[in-house]
């Protein structure tokens, strides 16, 4: 399948400071010959920091596929992505963090364990890291589950745990899955609550997929994808912001 | 149909569990099917073994006044009987001889002339052979020197009367008769206590030891001498046939037994009173299915931990899929599925693996008994072979039910939808775990070796030495309790260790993970019930191939003792009795080829008391190292020990236990002993000091003997003659050395070899080729410590592909995901080896201890074998490492795929 012309989303709202995710023509196909599947089509776009999206769609829309290529958790199958400002280090551990829509934590550690992990993977001092993790966790209102163990903890529990993970390295870019897909309504509140204030507060990027208009109103810029394609999007042009923020 | 649906589902897409599981069902049931052959084939050999050590299948006791040519056509005629024979018996009076000075032996009774000494007997028996007895009863006598046919004197009576052949003899008949003879050879009676049985008596009432007088005459010759005593002493005579019949019995012994036994009491039917039938044949039976039943028993002892364990294993990669299948239950009971449908479909899964399994096992077993024990049967007759298959099978589906079925049924009953979607992570302690039965396992084991060690239990020989076995089965529950005692010991440490001491765990584990160690510790500590499961496995698989090896060894080695016990050494030469070898023999049998040493010893007899036994004149220097004397032999000191203060006290010697205690002796005691003087014939009183007790020694009897220095001995005997010599042939074959010194000793003495003793030596137990069962068993050892160590470590592993796959998620590295791998690999792979070590030497050192009654003699160390066990700890190792390596690059599968696959 030939790929169509990139789109170029046209700006809205306050321009970004720096962009940290560029793509041109992004796109990722799974199999081949009649059986592929096309999931992402050309997408273009950029994303920069202080950036906060709701990426919507239905399912299988490639909603996921978009977030997980931003992420560096798939490799495209056409098109580029590069990440400007995050080049000379991995992404992950580091300045990009996944709250994925499954639950997500390692059952063998305890809630301060797993969400100190991603530090000690990147090479922070056991005790560092604990102590981030803690801080972390506080900032969620989370402390007091700290010594629980994932089977021990509610869905929304055990959610706002995988976004205390998240920011626990301080990441500039922060990817949510479908974050509330499988809980219920307070606890999804509670969740969104969370990453909306983490977002504002550190003042990283954030692309939250849904198929929940409720969460996807509370954001303030929306990218919808139909059919792999992703379509009456905001952004930021490629190669509009030229500073990257240290 | 939700059942099809449902199997369908599994053999598509869960394959690899139903495989794992089928793998370890098959284990098991090849392994008691293996055991169903071999302990089939066994019993074959010992019926082949029971019957070969008879010389004379029925003595058949003619009743006095019966017409002796119409007796012996009845006994012919019947059903069965392949060869009969007459032989007459009569009482004798006494034998006597009167023989130069110079010749050598020893004597009952002796006075001495001028030149020459007479010696007499006491009574004694005269047999009187037919023509064709020797070609029809080929092992009832054996030649030691001279002819072999014409008038032949029993070898003891020879060294009674100090007679060979070319000397005169005479015998005195009930009624005083009399009559000369010249010895035309002498011969050993191998079966002489069941040619001289009393026929008929009652098996208490047989006398307690054949006469040592025996002459042998050729049938005619004998009438000529008894047929007039007969008739005046009609009591001192009586004519016996002696009959081969028909060996086509069944293969076990007990039917062999039953069909033998019955055919005999067919014959005393048939001949109504005039004759009762000695059955050699049939008590040779008897004493066989007697061993056969205890072989069973032992072997299927020894291999059942191999079944257990591979249900263990089988049990193992169930646990692994529980998780899934938890998960699988809860969605199902969502969606409405009652008990009794989720109870059904794990049926499906157990029948699935059952049917898999036994089919396996079976095919397997059946191709392992036709490779190893000739065999592809798995008992000795059909229904038992229908037993042992059926046994195997339902082994198999009780293994797969308790394994699927019993945890599917308990999760159902008690588990919450919500709680199968988790797995417990902080499980209580098992119930075995608080009330300790580990513990008392343990302590039950001790007691147990300790009550039956205490009651010592060993060998039970007969009065002439036809060793039987009498071995305690409860012995069997120390090892036993021993096994499974130490596998939930293993399990309650490793559980505490992982789970309490994860400081230490963090600074094992640090240098394959580096500053993930805190981490990897707290993974593997929480996961602490999972992997003690699997470190308890391989202890256990461990332990079994430890002591399983040590066990095998260690009987490969004391059968080898054995047979080098009974001949003596690699090859021995034994001068017949009054025959003095030349000077030089020893020489001329050191040059040989393939003779690396010569150690002469000089065996002479001697009266303790009025008891005569044997004595052996030894150079303790030497003796030690050249027939590997083990301390087993000895008690009160090693071989080394005894052999020290042998040669550094001149008149030392060493006796029986037996003659410790009749005569009160402590070391350093003085024993008269009579030894005959060479040169007068006349016993004369030899002071020992007695040093220590011999219990064996090469070529000894199995009764009392008694061991001195032979310089001592030839001093005060007035003679250095050597009467054997023990050959140690350095690699070269025995036989072939065997067959040299023949050419060089002539046929004046008898050489045996330890290659062919080790078909005669020991009951039909010990003669069982224990070969084929230890290739097997040391075989599945093998297999199942591969598929303990690394086919459940894959499978732990595999199981865990999601939390690999989120730890790669968050940006772990190849080495930080191998770390968590590693380490559990590493945590399995050294506790359970660690565990299977001590556990398997605790094992070995019990299983010898309380089957002391299967060796002979008695081991005084274990034999470990080095390679087989540095086999088994590669194998793991491999296994393990596969499993990690494949583990750690399937980890390295982008994240996304494997969570979203899963």
């Amino acid at each position: 399948m030939a790929a169509p012309a990139p789109t170029a989303p046209a700006p809205t709202g306050p321009a970004p400071t720096a962009p940290l995710v560029e793509a041109v023509g992004l796109a990722r196909t799974y199999g081949s010959g009649r059986s592929s599947v096309v999931a992402v089509h050309g997408a273009t776009f950029s994303l920069a920091e202080g950036q906060r999206v709701g990426l919507t769609g239905p399912s299988g829309s490639g909603k996921s596929t978009l977030l997980h290529l931003i992420a560096g958790l798939e490799i495209p199958t056409g098109g580029t992505i590069t990440w400007p400002c995050l080049a000379g280090a991995p992404l992950r551990p580091g300045p990009v963090a996944v709250v994925f829509q499954a639950p997500s934590l390692l059952d063998p550690l305890d809630v301060v364990e797993n969400v100190a992990l991603p530090l000690i993977l990147a090479g922070v001092g056991t005790s560092e890291a604990r102590e981030a993790a803690l801080a972390a966790l506080d900032r969620l209102d989370l402390d007091r589950l700290a010594d629980r163990l994932p089977g021990e903890l509610s869905g929304g529990q055990a959610q706002r745990v995988a976004v205390a993970r998240a920011l626990a390295g301080r990441p500039r870019l922060l990817l949510a899955d479908e974050p509330t897909g499988q809980l219920d309504h307070v606890s999804g509140t509670t969740v969104v609550d969370a990453l909306l204030e983490v977002a504002g507060r550190t003042g990283c990027g954030l692309v939250i997929s849904t198929h929940d208009p409720a969460v996807a109103e509370r954001l303030p810029e929306g990218w919808v994808m139909v059919d792999g394609r992703l379509d009456g999007s905001t952004g930021r042009e490629p190669g509009q912001a030229r500073s990257c923020s240290p | 149909m939700l059942a099809l649906i449902w199997a369908r589902g599994l053999l598509l897409r869960r394959w690899p569990r139903l495989a794992a599981a089928a793998v370890g069902v098959a284990a098991a049931v090849a392994l008691l099917g293996s055991l169903g052959s071999f302990v089939s084939s066994s019993k074959a050999t010992m019926t082949r073994r029971a019957i070969a050590d008879v010389a004379v299948d029925w003595q058949v006791d003619a009743r006095p006044g019966t017409d002796p040519v119409g007796f012996l056509d009845d006994v012919a005629r019947h059903p069965g009987v392949r060869a009969a024979l007459p032989v007459g018996f009569a009482t004798t009076t006494g034998f006597a001889a009167t023989t130069a000075t110079g010749a050598s032996g020893a004597s009952v009774g002796a006075s001495a002339g001028s030149d020459s000494t007479t010696q007499t007997t006491g009574p004694g028996q005269l047999l009187g052979l037919p023509d064709g007895y020797r070609s029809t009863f080929p092992d009832e006598l054996r030649d030691l020197a001279g002819a072999s046919s014409g008038t032949l004197i029993f070898q003891q009576t020879a060294a009674n009367l100090h007679v060979g052949p070319g000397d005169t003899i005479e015998v005195t008949l009930p009624g005083g008769a009399s009559a000369r003879l010249t010895v035309d050879g002498v011969v050993d009676l191998p079966q002489a206590d069941s040619l001289f049985q009393d026929v008929g008596a009652a098996p208490g009432g047989q006398p307690s030891a054949p006469p040592d007088n025996v002459v042998l005459l050729p049938a005619a010759r004998w009438h000529q001498l008894v047929d007039t005593v007969a008739v005046a002493v009609p009591g001192s005579v009586k004519t016996q046939v002696h009959a081969r019949v028909d060996h086509s019995l069944p293969a076990d012994p007990a039917a062999a037994f039953s069909v033998e036994s019955g055919r005999a009491r067919n014959l005393e039917v048939a001949l109504a009173g005039a004759g009762a039938v000695g059955d050699n044949l049939g008590a040779q039976l008897d004493r066989a299915r007697d061993d056969a039943l205890y072989a069973q028993v032992l072997f299927v002892f020894l291999g059942l931990p191999g079944a257990v364990l591979a249900g263990l294993l089988t049990a193992q990669v169930a646990s692994v899929g529980r998780d899934r299948r938890r998960r699988e239950q809860a969605v199902l009971r969502t969606r409405g599925a009652s008990t009794r449908t989720l109870l059904a479909l794990a049926g499906v899964e157990a029948a699935l693996v059952s049917v898999a399994g036994a089919a396996f096992g079976l095919g397997a077993a059946a191709i392992i008994g036709r490779l190893s024990f000739g065999t592809a049967g798995f008992g000795a007759t059909t229904g038992s072979a229908v037993g042992w298959g059926a046994v195997a099978a339902v082994t198999g589906a009780v293994i797969a039910t308790a394994t699927t079925l019993v945890p599917a049924w308990h999760d159902a009953r008690s588990t919450t939808v919500a709680a199968g979607r988790t797995s417990p992570l902080r499980p209580r302690s098992p119930r075995w775990q608080r009330y300790g039965l580990d513990l008392i396992l343990l302590a039950g084991a001790a007691t147990v070796f300790w009550l039956t060690s205490r009651s010592g239990y060993k060998l039970v020989l007969a009065p002439e030495g036809v060793p039987q076995i009498s071995v305690s089965y409860w012995a069997f529950a120390g090892p036993a309790l021993l096994w499974s005692g130490a596998g939930l010991a293993a399990w309650r440490l490793s559980e505490l260790v992982l789970g309490r001491g994860r400081r230490l765990l963090t600074v094992l584990v640090r240098p394959l993970a580096g500053p993930l160690a805190s981490t990897v510790a707290a993974t593997l500590s929480r996961q602490r019930r999972t992997l003690a499961r699997a470190l308890v496995l391989t202890a256990l698989t461990g332990s079994f191939a430890a002591s399983t090896a040590v066990f095998n060894a260690t009987y490969r080695q004391q059968a080898e003792i054995d047979a080098r016990l009974t001949n003596g050494g690699d090859v021995t030469v034994t001068e017949a009795p009054g025959v003095t070898p030349p000077a030089d023999t020893a020489a001329r049998l050191g040059d040989l080829h393939g003779v690396r040493t010569v150690e002469p010893v000089q065996h002479r007899f001697a009266y303790v008391g009025t008891d005569l036994q044997d004595i052996y004149g030894v150079r303790p220097g030497t003796i030690a190292a050249r027939t590997s004397l083990q301390d087993g032999y000895f008690q009160g000191g090693t071989a080394d020990q005894l052999m020290q203060r042998l040669s550094s006290t001149r008149d030392g010697v060493l006796v029986s236990a037996e003659t410790v205690k009749d005569f009160q002796l402590l070391p350093g005691d003085q024993l008269t002993l009579r030894l005959q003087n060479a040169r007068t014939k006349q016993l004369v009183p030899v002071m020992f000091h007695y040093l220590g007790i011999v219990k064996e020694f090469p070529t000894a009897p199995k009764d009392s003997f008694l061991v001195a220095n032979d310089t001592y001995v030839a001093e005060s005997t007035g003679d250095s003659a050597t009467g054997l010599f023990l050959l140690d042939t350095s690699g070269v074959a025995p036989p072939t050395v065997a067959r040299a010194a023949r050419q060089v000793v002539g046929t004046s003495a008898t050489v045996t070899d330890v290659t062919s003793s080790r078909k005669i030596v020991g009951s039909s137990l010990t003669a069982v080729d224990l070969a084929g069962l230890t290739r097997v068993e040391l075989g599945f050892a093998l297999a199942l410590a591969a598929a303990a160590t690394g086919l459940v470590l894959a499978l732990g592993l595999a199981e865990r592909r999601r939390s690999f796959a989120i730890i790669s998620a968050l940006g772990a590295g190849r080495r930080q995901l191998a770390s968590f791998v590693w380490a559990e690999a590493a945590t399995t792979a050294l506790g359970g080896l660690a565990a299977g070590a001590v556990t398997g030497w605790a094992l070995s050192e019990m299983l010898v201890k309380v089957l002391t009654g299967v060796f002979v003699p008695a081991p005084s160390h274990l034999a470990v074998p080095w390679v087989y066990l540095g086999t088994v700890v590669a194998t793991a190792a491999v296994a393990i490492a596969a499993a990690a390596t494949l583990a750690a690059r399937g980890a390295r599968r982008p994240a996304i795929r494997t969570l979203r696959d899963l």
